[in-house]
């Protein structure tokens, strides 16, 4: 009972490791919801050689080749080190039940992001009525735009939502979506206010169109949050790629 | 006579293995018992747990980290085997200069073309002490190695995207703490806190010509090896690094960030504790967003030199008095290093 569990053991955890990463990034999209999209590729490969060399390994061990797993320290058993078996708690994790994308609840732990920094001219906006843009894009055009570009035009954005509870009966709600650089752990929200529509709930994925609501000059601490005043606000299922990239 | 013996041994040899059966499928029953047991008391409290807002969160970054780490941590190991099962380590003995002082710059400086991950490099420097390289520069490959090769570079700057100023500062000051700690060995070292290796590790690097079935064996081994015993440390670096994001209140963390020294020290300290391994540590640092720049470099310098999983490869391979000592005067050079070249570079 015990002595193949510790013998198949290392086998067993490359397999289930190799097996939960290609789960989410060659048989789903999942990986979207830790890590940016450029990571694919490698996770594919990742995944593939974890499997294979989890079947050689397996294979070698059924054949009884016992002494093949390396023991150069103390506290390794003879069939590899033991702090391996944490790697099956993420990769059933991923295999099982994996994780969701990240929402309200770090977006209001994180300062929000301000996206481009100092004021200048940015490239013309893209012909389009509305014209579809990040949430990163708009925050640089509405607080650093010398041109404002952004003005007397209808926008389309996709976010969540987040709110915020104020002393009087008005709360504000914002349009948010979380930057992901590098993977989900580096998550930091772009948030837009959001005038003139009652608020979704929370977390709630909506695609706002609208224009955008000058406040503040341009760079200034009042122009931050930038609003935005919405003629439609529709909720949408969570986009493939939950993250906008910086 | 000799037939009656056998027939004697293959019998107890059979009862043996029966009792041990027995054994195992009752210790292993008795097991499965406990475990359904509490899992069916605990499962729906932890259901419950995990659909609160933090637990979600937790388990996300938890495991985008980890899903990060797997394929810089399986390049890195690929490496790691290749050169522990194809390159002889007496290479590297020939390639030094024959005086230390002059060693210890020359094998820090060849971490920088040889990845590893640190627990890959501990056996490694004990293969090439054994090979009658000086100690003080093994210990700077040691040390250099795992911090400062192409892989943790590359890694880096993904981390840090449009920051090359951190991948140099972390290039210079791992290779300056690597330096001076063998230098600082030159000086003040005794070989009598070294209990050198004795036996031969299999995957250390040996390299010994052999067959080439058995150098694929090797590498094989070694990159199963390395992979799990990193993977592990990754994992509970990814866990820690996901409770430190959401345990701690931001305010907190403010109290640390407002204080440019604290947090390079805080830093420092929780490099040692996290034990990332050094493919995958930049993630995390990137990821301590709020500290100062130089804090996450002191993170990244101090981490893949001075952590408990490596104190604990070092008193496993060279001895405790050597770990202890070793391990706290890497970790003062190591701060001071990154100090150093944060206020220069960053």
């Amino acid at each position: 009972m015990v002595a193949p569990v510790r013998r198949y053991g290392p086998a067993a955890v490359l397999l289930l490791s190799g097996a939960a990463i290609l789960r989410i990034s060659l048989f789903s999209e999942l990986y979207l919801r830790y890590v940016q999209p450029g990571l694919r590729p490698y996770l594919i490969a990742s995944g593939v050689l974890l499997v294979l060399l989890g079947a050689v390994s397996g294979g070698r061990t059924a054949r009884g080749d016992a002494h093949d797993a390396t023991d150069t320290h103390d506290h390794h058993t003879s069939h590899g080190p033991r702090v391996a078996w944490l790697l099956t708690v993420p990769a059933l994790a991923l295999l099982l039940f994996p994780p969701p994308a990240l929402g309200s609840y770090s977006a209001d732990r994180e300062a929000a992001q301000y996206a481009a920094q100092g004021v200048g001219t940015f490239p013309e906006l893209p012909a389009g009525d509305p014209v579809d843009l990040t949430l990163g894009e708009f925050t640089s055009r509405a607080i650093y735009d010398s041109e404002r570009s952004l003005k007397g035009r209808t926008v389309r954005m996709t976010g969540f939502v987040t709110r915020e509870e104020n002393e009087g009966e008005d709360s504000t709600w914002y349009l948010t979506r979380l930057l992901v650089s590098c993977c989900a752990a580096d998550a930091a929200p772009y948030k837009i206010e959001v005038r003139g529509a009652d608020a979704p709930p929370e977390d709630a994925w909506v695609t706002v169109t609208g224009t955008w609501h000058p406040e503040g000059g341009l760079g200034s601490e009042e122009a931050w949050p930038p609003v935005l005043d919405a003629a439609s606000v529709k909720r949408v299922a969570e986009p493939r790629n939950p993250y906008e990239k910086r | 006579m000799e037939n009656q013996r056998t027939e004697a041994r293959s019998v107890a040899d059979g009862v043996r293995l029966a009792v041990r059966g027995v054994v195992y499928a009752v210790v292993g029953g008795l097991a499965l018992l406990a475990i359904a047991t509490v899992a069916s008391v605990l499962g729906p409290m932890l259901a419950l747990d995990l659909a609160t807002p933090a637990m979600a969160a937790w388990w996300t970054v938890f495991t985008a980290v980890v899903v990060q780490g797997v394929p810089f941590l399986l390049l890195g190991t690929l490496v790691s085997a290749a050169i522990g099962a194809f390159v002889p380590a007496r290479v590297f003995s020939r390639l030094l200069p024959r005086s230390p002082a002059l060693a210890v710059p020359v094998a820090g400086a060849a971490g920088v073309v040889l990845p590893g991950c640190e627990c890959a490099s501990v056996p490694v420097a004990g293969s090439l002490m054994r090979r009658g390289v000086a100690p003080a520069a093994a210990l700077a490959f040691l040390l250099s190695a795992p911090a400062i090769n192409p892989v943790v570079l590359v890694a880096t700057s993904i981390a840090f995207p449009g920051q090359p100023s951190m991948v140099l500062a972390r290039l210079l000051a791992s290779l300056a703490a690597a330096v001076v700690t063998g230098w600082l060995w030159v000086r003040f070292g005794k070989d009598e806190w070294l209990r050198l290796p004795k036996t031969r590790t299999p995957s250390g690097g040996s390299g010994d010509a052999g067959t080439p079935r058995s150098r694929w064996d090797g590498f094989r081994a070694g990159l199963q090896h390395d992979f799990l015993h990193a993977g592990g440390f990754l994992v509970v670096g990814a866990a820690a690094a996901a409770t430190f994001g959401i345990v701690v209140p931001r305010s907190v963390l403010d109290v640390f960030t407002d204080s440019p020294w604290l947090s390079v020290l805080l830093l420092a300290v929780l490099a040692v504790v996290l034990c990332v391994c050094s493919e995958a540590d930049a993630f995390v640092a990137a990821s301590l967003t709020g500290f100062s720049p130089t804090a996450r470099l002191a993170f990244m310098v101090v981490g893949p030199m001075v952590d408990l999983k490596l104190i604990a490869l070092q008193t496993g391979t060279f001895g405790r008095s050597f770990a202890v000592r070793f391990s706290a005067a890497t970790w003062v050079v190591a701060v001071t290093s990154s100090v150093l070249a944060g206020w220069w570079l960053l």
